[in-house]
Protein backbone atom coordinates (compact mmCIF):
# COMPACT_ATOMS: atom_id res chain seq x y z
CA UNK A 1 0.00 0.00 0.00
CA UNK A 2 1.48 3.29 -1.44
CA UNK A 3 1.91 5.52 1.66
CA UNK A 4 0.23 8.75 1.94
CA UNK A 5 2.85 10.42 3.59
CA UNK A 6 4.81 12.92 1.33
CA UNK A 7 8.07 11.86 0.27
CA UNK A 8 10.44 13.30 3.13
CA UNK A 9 13.27 12.62 0.28
CA UNK A 10 11.71 15.62 -1.85
CA UNK A 11 9.97 17.61 1.45
CA UNK A 12 13.11 18.67 2.92
CA UNK A 13 15.26 20.32 -0.59
CA UNK A 14 11.99 21.99 -1.49
CA UNK A 15 11.15 23.34 1.83
CA UNK A 16 14.92 24.64 1.99
CA UNK A 17 14.15 26.43 -1.04
CA UNK A 18 10.75 27.72 -0.50
CA UNK A 19 12.74 29.36 2.73
CA UNK A 20 15.56 30.43 0.91
CA UNK A 21 12.85 31.94 -1.43
CA UNK A 22 10.77 33.62 1.36
CA UNK A 23 13.54 35.26 2.82
CA UNK A 24 14.51 36.48 -0.04
CA UNK A 25 11.70 38.06 -0.87
CA UNK A 26 11.34 39.68 2.82
CA UNK A 27 14.97 40.95 1.90
CA UNK A 28 13.71 42.55 -1.23
CA UNK A 29 11.02 44.15 0.08
CA UNK A 30 12.61 45.70 2.41
CA UNK A 31 15.48 46.77 0.62
CA UNK A 32 15.98 50.39 0.07
CA UNK A 33 15.31 51.36 -3.39
CA UNK A 34 18.76 53.20 -5.26
CA UNK A 35 19.02 56.54 -3.86
CA UNK A 36 19.30 58.89 -6.88
CA UNK A 37 21.75 61.75 -6.52
CA UNK A 38 19.44 64.44 -5.69
CA UNK A 39 20.74 67.48 -7.71
CA UNK A 40 19.34 70.63 -7.48
CA UNK A 41 18.90 72.51 -10.52
CA UNK A 42 20.77 75.64 -9.92
CA UNK A 43 19.10 78.29 -8.59
CA UNK A 44 17.62 80.89 -11.21
CA UNK A 45 19.12 84.23 -11.30
CA UNK A 46 16.32 87.07 -11.28
CA UNK A 47 16.81 88.90 -14.09
CA UNK A 48 16.76 93.24 -13.82
CA UNK A 49 13.05 92.84 -15.33
CA UNK A 50 12.00 90.61 -12.35
CA UNK A 51 13.80 92.38 -9.61
CA UNK A 52 12.55 95.72 -11.57
CA UNK A 53 9.08 94.28 -11.03
CA UNK A 54 9.50 92.72 -7.50
CA UNK A 55 10.92 95.96 -5.93
CA UNK A 56 10.06 98.77 -8.02
CA UNK A 57 6.46 98.15 -8.68
CA UNK A 58 5.56 97.66 -5.03
CA UNK A 59 5.74 101.41 -4.25
CA UNK A 60 4.84 103.49 -7.73
CA UNK A 61 3.81 102.89 -11.08
CA UNK A 62 5.91 101.97 -13.60
CA UNK A 63 8.87 104.58 -14.87
CA UNK A 64 9.54 104.22 -18.55
CA UNK A 65 13.73 103.65 -18.74
CA UNK A 66 13.38 106.56 -21.73
CA UNK A 67 12.31 108.69 -19.04
CA UNK A 68 15.43 109.38 -17.94
CA UNK A 69 18.86 109.84 -18.89
CA UNK A 70 21.75 106.69 -17.88
CA UNK A 71 23.49 108.75 -15.77
CA UNK A 72 20.08 110.12 -14.33
CA UNK A 73 19.68 106.69 -13.58
CA UNK A 74 22.34 105.81 -11.73
CA UNK A 75 21.71 109.38 -9.34
CA UNK A 76 17.91 108.30 -9.43
CA UNK A 77 18.98 104.52 -8.23
CA UNK A 78 20.98 105.61 -5.69
CA UNK A 79 18.54 107.49 -4.25
CA UNK A 80 16.20 104.46 -4.60
CA UNK A 81 18.80 102.16 -3.01
CA UNK A 82 18.71 104.42 0.38
CA UNK A 83 14.46 105.23 0.40
CA UNK A 84 13.37 101.59 -0.55
CA UNK A 85 16.86 99.75 1.37
CA UNK A 86 17.47 97.41 -1.88
CA UNK A 87 20.16 94.98 -1.14
CA UNK A 88 23.37 96.33 -3.80
CA UNK A 89 23.61 93.84 -6.26
CA UNK A 90 19.86 94.09 -7.06
CA UNK A 91 20.07 97.70 -7.45
CA UNK A 92 22.75 97.09 -9.73
CA UNK A 93 20.86 94.70 -11.90
CA UNK A 94 18.15 96.89 -11.68
CA UNK A 95 20.18 100.02 -13.27
CA UNK A 96 21.61 97.84 -15.54
CA UNK A 97 18.28 97.15 -16.85
CA UNK A 98 17.16 100.68 -16.95
CA UNK A 99 20.52 101.94 -18.38
CA UNK A 100 19.70 99.60 -21.71
CA UNK A 101 16.84 101.87 -22.73
CA UNK A 102 17.77 104.82 -21.43
CA UNK A 103 16.44 108.05 -22.93
CA UNK A 104 19.12 110.25 -24.50
CA UNK B 1 39.57 -11.56 -101.85
CA UNK B 2 42.68 -11.41 -100.39
CA UNK B 3 43.49 -7.36 -99.69
CA UNK B 4 47.39 -7.19 -99.01
CA UNK B 5 49.06 -6.09 -96.04
CA UNK B 6 50.38 -3.83 -98.07
CA UNK B 7 47.22 -2.13 -99.04
CA UNK B 8 45.77 -2.03 -95.76
CA UNK B 9 49.53 -1.10 -93.92
CA UNK B 10 48.39 1.50 -96.32
CA UNK B 11 45.44 2.33 -95.89
CA UNK B 12 46.29 2.56 -92.19
CA UNK B 13 48.87 5.25 -92.47
CA UNK B 14 46.52 6.82 -94.71
CA UNK B 15 43.99 7.24 -91.46
CA UNK B 16 46.52 8.12 -89.73
CA UNK B 17 48.19 10.54 -91.34
CA UNK B 18 44.37 12.29 -91.65
CA UNK B 19 43.85 12.02 -88.30
CA UNK B 20 47.21 13.76 -87.54
CA UNK B 21 46.96 16.22 -90.36
CA UNK B 22 43.59 17.23 -89.88
CA UNK B 23 44.08 20.03 -86.79
CA UNK B 24 46.96 21.25 -88.48
CA UNK B 25 44.61 21.80 -90.87
CA UNK B 26 41.73 23.18 -88.76
CA UNK B 27 44.15 25.58 -87.06
CA UNK B 28 45.03 27.44 -90.00
CA UNK B 29 43.15 30.96 -90.10
CA UNK B 30 42.97 33.30 -92.76
CA UNK B 31 44.85 36.79 -93.39
CA UNK B 32 42.14 38.88 -92.75
CA UNK B 33 41.63 37.37 -89.07
CA UNK B 34 45.02 37.42 -88.92
CA UNK B 35 45.29 40.92 -89.31
CA UNK B 36 42.76 41.75 -87.66
CA UNK B 37 44.18 39.63 -84.28
CA UNK B 38 47.30 41.69 -84.91
CA UNK B 39 45.51 45.05 -84.77
CA UNK B 40 43.84 44.28 -82.07
CA UNK B 41 47.17 43.31 -80.41
CA UNK B 42 48.50 46.19 -81.34
CA UNK B 43 45.83 48.21 -79.64
CA UNK B 44 46.27 46.94 -76.61
CA UNK B 45 49.42 47.75 -76.59
CA UNK B 46 49.10 50.89 -76.85
CA UNK B 47 46.46 51.11 -74.28
CA UNK B 48 48.21 49.44 -71.73
CA UNK B 49 50.80 52.04 -72.33
CA UNK B 50 48.74 55.12 -71.85
CA UNK B 51 47.27 53.42 -68.31
CA UNK B 52 51.13 53.13 -67.32
CA UNK B 53 51.75 56.95 -68.18
CA UNK B 54 48.38 58.02 -65.90
CA UNK B 55 49.52 55.82 -63.23
CA UNK B 56 52.53 57.61 -63.11
CA UNK B 57 50.78 60.79 -63.60
CA UNK B 58 48.78 59.93 -60.45
CA UNK B 59 51.33 58.44 -57.92
CA UNK B 60 52.97 62.19 -58.81
CA UNK B 61 49.79 63.89 -57.94
CA UNK B 62 49.93 61.86 -54.35
CA UNK B 63 52.91 62.42 -53.88
CA UNK B 64 52.36 66.33 -54.51
CA UNK B 65 49.27 66.13 -52.15
CA UNK B 66 51.14 64.25 -49.21
CA UNK B 67 53.63 66.90 -49.29
CA UNK B 68 51.00 69.97 -49.15
CA UNK B 69 49.54 67.95 -45.83
CA UNK B 70 52.71 67.99 -44.58
CA UNK B 71 53.09 71.69 -44.97
CA UNK B 72 49.78 72.21 -43.66
CA UNK B 73 50.12 70.64 -41.00
CA UNK B 74 53.24 72.30 -40.16
CA UNK B 75 51.64 75.81 -40.89
CA UNK B 76 48.80 74.44 -38.09
CA UNK B 77 51.13 73.86 -35.42
CA UNK B 78 52.88 77.24 -36.05
CA UNK B 79 49.49 78.86 -35.86
CA UNK B 80 48.58 77.10 -32.41
CA UNK B 81 52.12 77.76 -30.93
CA UNK B 82 50.61 81.80 -31.98
CA UNK B 83 47.48 81.55 -30.50
CA UNK B 84 48.73 80.44 -27.01
CA UNK B 85 51.69 82.96 -26.99
CA UNK B 86 49.08 85.55 -27.43
CA UNK B 87 46.78 84.45 -25.01
CA UNK B 88 49.60 84.03 -22.79
CA UNK B 89 50.38 87.49 -23.39
CA UNK B 90 47.10 88.94 -22.77
CA UNK B 91 46.51 87.20 -19.31
CA UNK B 92 50.17 88.83 -18.42
CA UNK B 93 48.82 92.56 -20.01
CA UNK B 94 46.11 92.48 -17.40
CA UNK B 95 48.24 91.59 -14.52
CA UNK B 96 50.24 94.71 -15.26
CA UNK B 97 48.47 97.94 -12.82
CA UNK B 98 48.02 101.36 -14.29
CA UNK B 99 50.19 103.91 -13.10
CA UNK B 100 47.23 105.80 -11.98
CA UNK B 101 44.13 103.73 -11.08
CA UNK B 102 41.42 104.20 -13.23
CA UNK B 103 38.28 105.23 -11.40
CA UNK B 104 34.85 103.37 -12.53
CA UNK B 105 32.22 104.80 -14.60
CA UNK B 106 34.74 106.60 -16.10
CA UNK B 107 32.94 106.79 -19.41
CA UNK B 108 30.09 108.56 -17.47
CA UNK B 109 30.49 111.74 -15.64
CA UNK B 110 30.63 111.38 -11.94
CA UNK B 111 29.06 113.71 -10.63
CA UNK B 112 25.29 114.25 -12.02
CA UNK B 113 22.28 116.50 -10.65
CA UNK B 114 19.12 115.23 -10.67
CA UNK B 115 15.40 116.32 -9.83
CA UNK B 116 12.22 114.38 -9.18
CA UNK B 117 9.28 115.39 -7.12
CA UNK B 118 5.74 115.29 -7.21
CA UNK B 119 2.74 118.40 -7.71
CA UNK B 120 -0.50 118.40 -6.51
CA UNK B 121 -3.52 120.59 -7.24
CA UNK B 122 -6.89 119.69 -5.14
CA UNK B 123 -10.37 120.70 -5.28
CA UNK B 124 -12.15 119.45 -1.93
CA UNK B 125 -14.48 120.57 0.81
CA UNK B 126 -15.24 119.81 4.05
CA UNK B 127 -18.01 120.02 6.12
CA UNK B 128 -18.37 123.41 7.09
CA UNK B 129 -16.13 124.60 4.78
CA UNK B 130 -16.77 126.02 1.13
CA UNK B 131 -15.66 124.55 -1.67
CA UNK B 132 -12.20 125.42 -3.46
CA UNK B 133 -9.09 125.07 -5.15
CA UNK B 134 -5.70 124.50 -3.68
CA UNK B 135 -2.47 123.97 -4.54
CA UNK B 136 -1.65 121.32 -1.89
CA UNK B 137 2.03 120.75 -2.43
CA UNK B 138 5.02 121.01 -5.21
CA UNK B 139 7.35 119.30 -3.65
CA UNK B 140 10.56 118.74 -5.07
CA UNK B 141 13.75 116.25 -4.24
CA UNK B 142 16.84 117.40 -5.42
CA UNK B 143 19.44 114.77 -5.93
CA UNK B 144 23.35 115.30 -6.48
CA UNK B 145 25.33 112.24 -6.87
CA UNK B 146 29.27 112.99 -5.88
CA UNK B 147 30.56 109.45 -7.04
CA UNK B 148 29.31 105.97 -6.64
CA UNK B 149 28.98 106.03 -2.85
CA UNK B 150 27.74 109.39 -1.90
CA UNK B 151 24.86 111.18 -2.51
CA UNK B 152 23.12 114.19 -1.04
CA UNK B 153 19.28 114.51 -1.42
CA UNK B 154 16.61 117.51 -0.05
CA UNK B 155 12.75 117.38 -0.53
CA UNK B 156 10.68 120.64 -0.01
CA UNK B 157 7.09 121.17 0.51
CA UNK B 158 5.91 124.66 -1.08
CA UNK B 159 2.22 125.41 0.05
CA UNK B 160 0.20 128.28 -0.55
CA UNK B 161 -1.50 129.86 2.24
CA UNK B 162 -3.22 132.98 2.93
CA UNK B 163 -1.51 135.49 5.64
CA UNK B 164 -3.11 136.24 8.85
CA UNK B 165 -4.44 139.54 9.46
CA UNK B 166 -5.31 141.04 11.97
CA UNK B 167 -8.70 142.70 11.87
CA UNK B 168 -9.78 146.16 14.12
CA UNK B 169 -12.82 144.96 15.44
CA UNK B 170 -12.71 142.06 18.10
CA UNK B 171 -9.17 141.60 17.75
CA UNK B 172 -9.98 139.04 14.79
CA UNK B 173 -7.99 137.66 12.08
CA UNK B 174 -8.35 137.72 8.87
CA UNK B 175 -7.29 136.27 5.82
CA UNK B 176 -4.71 138.53 3.90
CA UNK B 177 -2.74 138.19 0.40
CA UNK B 178 -1.29 134.83 -0.11
CA UNK B 179 2.00 133.60 0.80
CA UNK B 180 4.40 131.13 -0.31
CA UNK B 181 5.33 128.60 2.74
CA UNK B 182 8.59 126.38 2.10
CA UNK B 183 9.30 123.62 4.34
CA UNK B 184 12.21 121.36 4.22
CA UNK B 185 10.63 117.90 4.83
CA UNK B 186 14.33 116.27 4.49
CA UNK B 187 17.96 116.88 3.84
CA UNK B 188 20.26 114.39 4.13
CA UNK B 189 23.60 112.98 2.91
CA UNK B 190 23.81 109.32 2.19
CA UNK B 191 27.23 107.45 2.26
CA UNK B 192 27.03 103.83 1.22
CA UNK B 193 29.91 102.49 2.80
CA UNK B 194 29.45 98.95 1.45
CA UNK B 195 27.08 96.48 0.15
CA UNK B 196 25.33 96.36 3.40
CA UNK B 197 25.61 99.20 5.32
CA UNK B 198 24.76 102.85 4.41
CA UNK B 199 25.20 106.13 6.66
CA UNK B 200 22.40 108.50 6.13
CA UNK B 201 22.99 111.87 8.44
CA UNK B 202 21.12 115.07 8.29
CA UNK B 203 17.38 115.93 8.20
CA UNK B 204 16.35 112.47 7.66
CA UNK B 205 12.93 110.62 6.82
CA UNK B 206 12.59 108.34 9.97
CA UNK B 207 11.93 105.07 9.84
CA UNK B 208 8.95 104.94 11.98
CA UNK B 209 6.24 102.07 9.86
CA UNK B 210 6.58 102.57 5.91
CA UNK B 211 4.27 105.29 4.95
CA UNK B 212 6.53 108.66 5.37
CA UNK B 213 9.71 106.69 3.43
CA UNK B 214 7.06 105.75 0.60
CA UNK B 215 4.56 108.69 1.01
CA UNK B 216 4.63 111.30 -1.88
CA UNK B 217 1.35 113.25 -3.30
CA UNK B 218 1.71 110.72 -6.52
CA UNK B 219 2.08 107.63 -4.63
CA UNK B 220 -0.37 107.80 -2.04
CA UNK B 221 -3.56 106.75 -3.88
CA UNK B 222 -5.66 108.87 -1.45
CA UNK B 223 -4.83 112.49 -0.93
CA UNK B 224 -5.34 112.48 2.88
CA UNK B 225 -2.16 110.40 5.02
CA UNK B 226 -3.77 107.94 7.72
CA UNK B 227 -4.91 109.83 10.91
CA UNK B 228 -2.53 108.04 12.53
CA UNK B 229 0.45 108.82 10.88
CA UNK B 230 0.36 111.97 12.67
CA UNK B 231 1.28 110.74 15.81
CA UNK B 232 5.03 109.92 14.14
CA UNK B 233 7.85 112.08 14.03
CA UNK B 234 8.25 111.94 9.87
CA UNK B 235 11.63 113.15 9.98
CA UNK B 236 14.39 113.87 12.42
CA UNK B 237 17.87 115.36 12.44
CA UNK B 238 20.26 112.76 13.58
CA UNK B 239 22.73 109.63 11.86
CA UNK B 240 21.49 106.82 10.89
CA UNK B 241 23.03 102.91 9.34
CA UNK B 242 20.39 101.11 7.13
CA UNK B 243 21.19 98.20 4.44
CA UNK B 244 19.98 94.70 3.51
CA UNK B 245 20.71 91.28 3.67
CA UNK B 246 19.61 89.34 0.59
CA UNK B 247 18.49 85.98 2.23
CA UNK B 248 19.01 83.26 -0.93
CA UNK B 249 18.24 84.42 -4.70
CA UNK B 250 14.66 84.86 -4.75
CA UNK B 251 14.64 88.79 -4.17
CA UNK B 252 14.07 87.70 -0.01
CA UNK B 253 15.81 90.29 2.31
CA UNK B 254 15.87 91.08 5.69
CA UNK B 255 16.13 94.83 5.83
CA UNK B 256 17.31 97.38 9.04
CA UNK B 257 17.43 100.46 10.00
CA UNK B 258 19.32 101.95 13.32
CA UNK B 259 19.49 105.34 13.85
CA UNK B 260 19.80 108.49 16.39
CA UNK B 261 18.21 111.43 16.44
CA UNK B 262 17.35 114.64 18.97
CA UNK B 263 13.34 113.46 19.36
CA UNK B 264 10.53 115.69 20.04
CA UNK B 265 10.42 118.13 22.45
CA UNK B 266 8.29 119.85 24.66
CA UNK B 267 6.42 123.36 23.81
CA UNK B 268 7.14 125.17 26.67
CA UNK B 269 9.61 123.33 27.88
CA UNK B 270 7.73 121.25 30.96
CA UNK B 271 6.27 117.47 31.17
CA UNK B 272 2.85 118.74 30.92
CA UNK B 273 0.37 116.97 28.56
CA UNK B 274 -0.68 120.71 27.05
CA UNK B 275 -0.62 123.72 27.17
CA UNK B 276 -2.15 127.07 25.67
CA UNK B 277 -1.35 128.91 22.05
CA UNK B 278 -1.48 132.62 21.17
CA UNK B 279 -5.54 132.31 21.41
CA UNK B 280 -5.90 130.39 25.18
CA UNK B 281 -6.64 127.18 22.89
CA UNK B 282 -5.38 124.07 24.71
CA UNK B 283 -2.96 122.35 22.51
CA UNK B 284 -0.57 119.21 22.82
CA UNK B 285 2.83 120.28 24.52
CA UNK B 286 5.01 118.13 22.42
CA UNK B 287 6.55 118.84 19.07
CA UNK B 288 7.47 115.77 17.11
CA UNK B 289 9.77 117.22 14.69
CA UNK B 290 10.42 120.84 16.26
CA UNK B 291 14.11 119.84 17.75
CA UNK B 292 16.43 120.62 14.76
CA UNK B 293 19.67 121.61 17.36
CA UNK B 294 19.07 125.16 16.82
CA UNK B 295 16.58 127.22 18.92
CA UNK B 296 14.77 130.40 17.62
CA UNK B 297 16.97 132.74 19.76
CA UNK B 298 19.99 131.31 17.71
CA UNK B 299 21.44 129.03 20.31
CA UNK B 300 22.22 125.32 19.52
CA UNK B 301 21.14 122.47 21.02
CA UNK B 302 19.14 119.83 22.04
CA UNK B 303 15.80 120.75 23.39
CA UNK B 304 15.52 117.67 25.50
CA UNK B 305 18.13 115.93 27.94
CA UNK B 306 19.25 113.23 25.64
CA UNK B 307 18.71 112.03 21.96
CA UNK B 308 16.26 109.46 21.24
CA UNK B 309 16.96 106.44 19.28
CA UNK B 310 15.33 104.11 17.44
CA UNK B 311 14.86 101.67 14.46
CA UNK B 312 12.86 98.99 12.29
CA UNK B 313 13.22 95.53 11.33
CA UNK B 314 11.78 94.22 8.22
CA UNK B 315 11.34 90.97 6.47
CA UNK B 316 10.57 91.35 2.39
CA UNK B 317 9.52 87.68 0.91
CA UNK B 318 8.43 87.26 -2.85
CA UNK B 319 7.20 84.06 -4.36
CA UNK B 320 7.31 85.92 -7.54
CA UNK B 321 7.02 88.81 -9.00
CA UNK B 322 3.63 91.12 -8.00
CA UNK B 323 3.15 88.15 -5.62
CA UNK B 324 4.74 89.47 -1.95
CA UNK B 325 4.37 90.08 1.37
CA UNK B 326 6.28 92.12 3.89
CA UNK B 327 6.71 92.45 7.60
CA UNK B 328 8.61 95.16 9.84
CA UNK B 329 8.64 96.37 13.85
CA UNK B 330 9.86 99.77 14.55
CA UNK B 331 10.44 101.86 17.28
CA UNK B 332 12.18 105.16 18.71
CA UNK B 333 12.50 106.43 22.44
CA UNK B 334 14.31 108.77 24.44
CA UNK B 335 13.13 111.89 26.70
CA UNK B 336 10.76 114.90 25.20
CA UNK B 337 10.80 117.14 27.89
CA UNK B 338 13.62 119.87 28.57
CA UNK B 339 14.87 118.50 32.03
CA UNK B 340 15.02 115.24 30.16
CA UNK B 341 12.63 113.34 32.51
CA UNK B 342 9.58 112.22 30.76
CA UNK B 343 9.77 109.50 28.04
CA UNK B 344 8.33 109.53 24.56
CA UNK B 345 8.28 106.28 23.28
CA UNK B 346 6.37 104.88 20.08
CA UNK B 347 6.30 101.22 17.96
CA UNK B 348 4.87 100.47 14.84
CA UNK B 349 3.91 96.75 13.08
CA UNK B 350 3.80 97.64 9.53
CA UNK B 351 2.85 94.81 6.72
CA UNK B 352 1.61 94.85 2.95
CA UNK B 353 1.15 92.51 0.59
CA UNK B 354 0.74 92.22 -3.42
CA UNK B 355 -1.95 89.60 -4.65
CA UNK B 356 -0.66 89.66 -8.15
CA UNK B 357 0.01 92.99 -10.73
CA UNK B 358 -3.42 94.40 -10.03
CA UNK B 359 -4.49 93.74 -6.20
CA UNK B 360 -2.35 95.12 -2.97
CA UNK B 361 -3.52 95.38 0.81
CA UNK B 362 -1.55 97.34 3.12
CA UNK B 363 -1.83 99.05 7.01
CA UNK B 364 -0.28 99.93 10.56
CA UNK B 365 -0.44 99.51 13.51
CA UNK B 366 1.17 102.94 15.65
CA UNK B 367 0.90 102.67 19.52
CA UNK B 368 2.71 106.04 21.49
CA UNK B 369 3.61 106.46 24.89
CA UNK B 370 4.26 109.57 26.47
CA UNK B 371 5.11 110.33 30.23
CA UNK B 372 3.83 113.57 31.91
CA UNK B 373 4.10 115.14 34.66
CA UNK B 374 0.30 115.84 35.37
CA UNK B 375 -1.87 113.63 32.97
CA UNK B 376 0.22 109.95 33.52
CA UNK B 377 1.35 108.56 30.70
CA UNK B 378 -0.70 109.69 27.73
CA UNK B 379 -1.17 106.82 24.55
CA UNK B 380 -2.09 108.09 21.26
CA UNK B 381 -2.42 105.22 19.18
CA UNK B 382 -4.17 104.40 15.98
CA UNK B 383 -4.46 101.90 12.74
CA UNK B 384 -5.10 101.94 9.33
CA UNK B 385 -5.42 99.73 6.68
CA UNK B 386 -5.54 100.07 2.74
CA UNK B 387 -6.68 97.53 -0.24
CA UNK B 388 -6.72 98.46 -4.11
CA UNK B 389 -7.65 96.97 -6.95
CA UNK B 390 -6.66 97.87 -10.30
CA UNK B 391 -10.02 97.23 -12.73
CA UNK B 392 -7.40 96.06 -15.42
CA UNK B 393 -7.53 92.62 -13.60
CA UNK B 394 -11.10 92.08 -14.58
CA UNK B 395 -9.61 91.82 -18.85
CA UNK B 396 -12.36 93.44 -19.64
CA UNK B 397 -10.71 95.12 -22.45
CA UNK B 398 -12.10 98.81 -21.95
CA UNK B 399 -10.08 101.49 -22.21
CA UNK B 400 -10.81 103.51 -19.47
CA UNK B 401 -11.65 101.29 -17.08
CA UNK B 402 -8.04 99.30 -17.55
CA UNK B 403 -7.06 102.40 -16.02
CA UNK B 404 -8.77 102.72 -13.47
CA UNK B 405 -7.89 101.84 -9.31
CA UNK B 406 -10.58 101.47 -7.04
CA UNK B 407 -8.96 102.24 -3.25
CA UNK B 408 -10.32 102.17 0.54
CA UNK B 409 -9.22 103.09 3.51
CA UNK B 410 -10.59 102.10 7.12
CA UNK B 411 -8.16 103.87 9.82
CA UNK B 412 -9.37 104.96 13.79
CA UNK B 413 -7.18 107.28 15.90
CA UNK B 414 -7.56 107.93 19.56
CA UNK B 415 -5.14 110.90 20.01
CA UNK B 416 -5.08 110.01 24.06
CA UNK B 417 -6.56 113.33 24.79
CA UNK B 418 -10.15 112.03 24.89
CA UNK B 419 -10.56 112.65 21.40
CA UNK B 420 -11.52 109.36 18.68
CA UNK B 421 -11.85 109.62 14.95
CA UNK B 422 -12.67 106.69 13.27
CA UNK B 423 -13.19 107.35 8.94
CA UNK B 424 -13.52 105.49 5.97
CA UNK B 425 -12.70 106.69 3.05
CA UNK B 426 -13.75 105.30 -0.71
CA UNK B 427 -11.38 106.29 -3.50
CA UNK B 428 -10.87 106.00 -7.16
CA UNK B 429 -8.27 106.57 -9.32
CA UNK B 430 -6.87 107.23 -12.61
CA UNK B 431 -3.85 106.95 -14.55
CA UNK B 432 -3.73 109.70 -17.21
CA UNK B 433 -0.31 108.40 -17.63
CA UNK B 434 2.31 106.49 -15.67
CA UNK B 435 3.18 109.21 -13.38
CA UNK B 436 0.07 111.50 -13.61
CA UNK B 437 -3.11 110.57 -11.50
CA UNK B 438 -6.48 112.06 -11.01
CA UNK B 439 -7.65 110.81 -7.71
CA UNK B 440 -11.19 111.17 -5.83
CA UNK B 441 -12.36 110.67 -2.67
CA UNK B 442 -15.09 111.20 -0.42
CA UNK B 443 -14.11 110.20 3.77
CA UNK B 444 -16.75 109.53 6.14
CA UNK B 445 -15.28 110.79 9.62
CA UNK B 446 -16.95 110.09 12.63
CA UNK B 447 -14.98 112.20 15.30
CA UNK B 448 -15.35 112.79 18.96
CA UNK B 449 -13.70 114.92 21.55
CA UNK B 450 -12.35 118.00 22.16
CA UNK B 451 -10.41 117.89 19.06
CA UNK B 452 -12.97 116.35 16.55
CA UNK B 453 -12.56 116.45 12.72
CA UNK B 454 -15.42 117.51 10.47
CA UNK B 455 -17.87 114.81 9.55
CA UNK B 456 -17.42 113.94 5.76
CA UNK B 457 -14.97 115.91 3.11
CA UNK B 458 -14.43 115.10 -0.69
CA UNK B 459 -11.55 115.94 -2.14
CA UNK B 460 -10.49 115.82 -5.93
CA UNK B 461 -6.30 115.78 -7.14
CA UNK B 462 -4.34 115.62 -9.66
CA UNK B 463 -1.53 114.57 -9.16
CA UNK B 464 1.96 114.64 -11.23
CA UNK B 465 5.46 112.75 -10.32
CA UNK B 466 8.37 113.71 -12.51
Amino acid sequence: MRSTLINKRRVVPAGALALACACLSVVLAHAEPEKKTDQKPAPKKLTGAELYAINCNRCHPERYATEFTSAQWKTIMTHMRVRANLPAAQAKEILKFLQEDAGN
Amino acid sequence: MKISSLTLGATAAACVLGVVLTPRVAAMISDEDFNALKSMVTNQDQRIGQLEKLHEQDQQTHQQDQQTIQQLQQRLGETQTLATNAAQKAEAAAKIQPVYPIPSGTMSALHNFTMAGDAEVQFGRSEGSHSGFVLADFAPIFLFRANDNVLFEAGFDVTLQNSAVSLQNNSQTGNGDAQTAVSLSFAQLDYLYNDYVTLVAGYMVLPLGTYSERAAGWLNKIPDDPLAVDFLPGAGVGAQFRGSLPVGDSGQMVTYSVYGANGPSSVDGSGRATTLDPDGHTIPNISLNGNVGVNADGSSGNLNGNPSGGGRIGWFYPWKPHYDIELGVSGQAGPWDSGGHELWSAAVVDAAMHIGPYAEVKGEYINTWQQTTDAGTLRARGWWIQGAYKLAGLNLDAPVVNDLELVSRYDGVNDGLGTTTDRVTAGIVYYLTNTLLLEGDYEWLHSRGPAALPSNEFVVQLSYGF
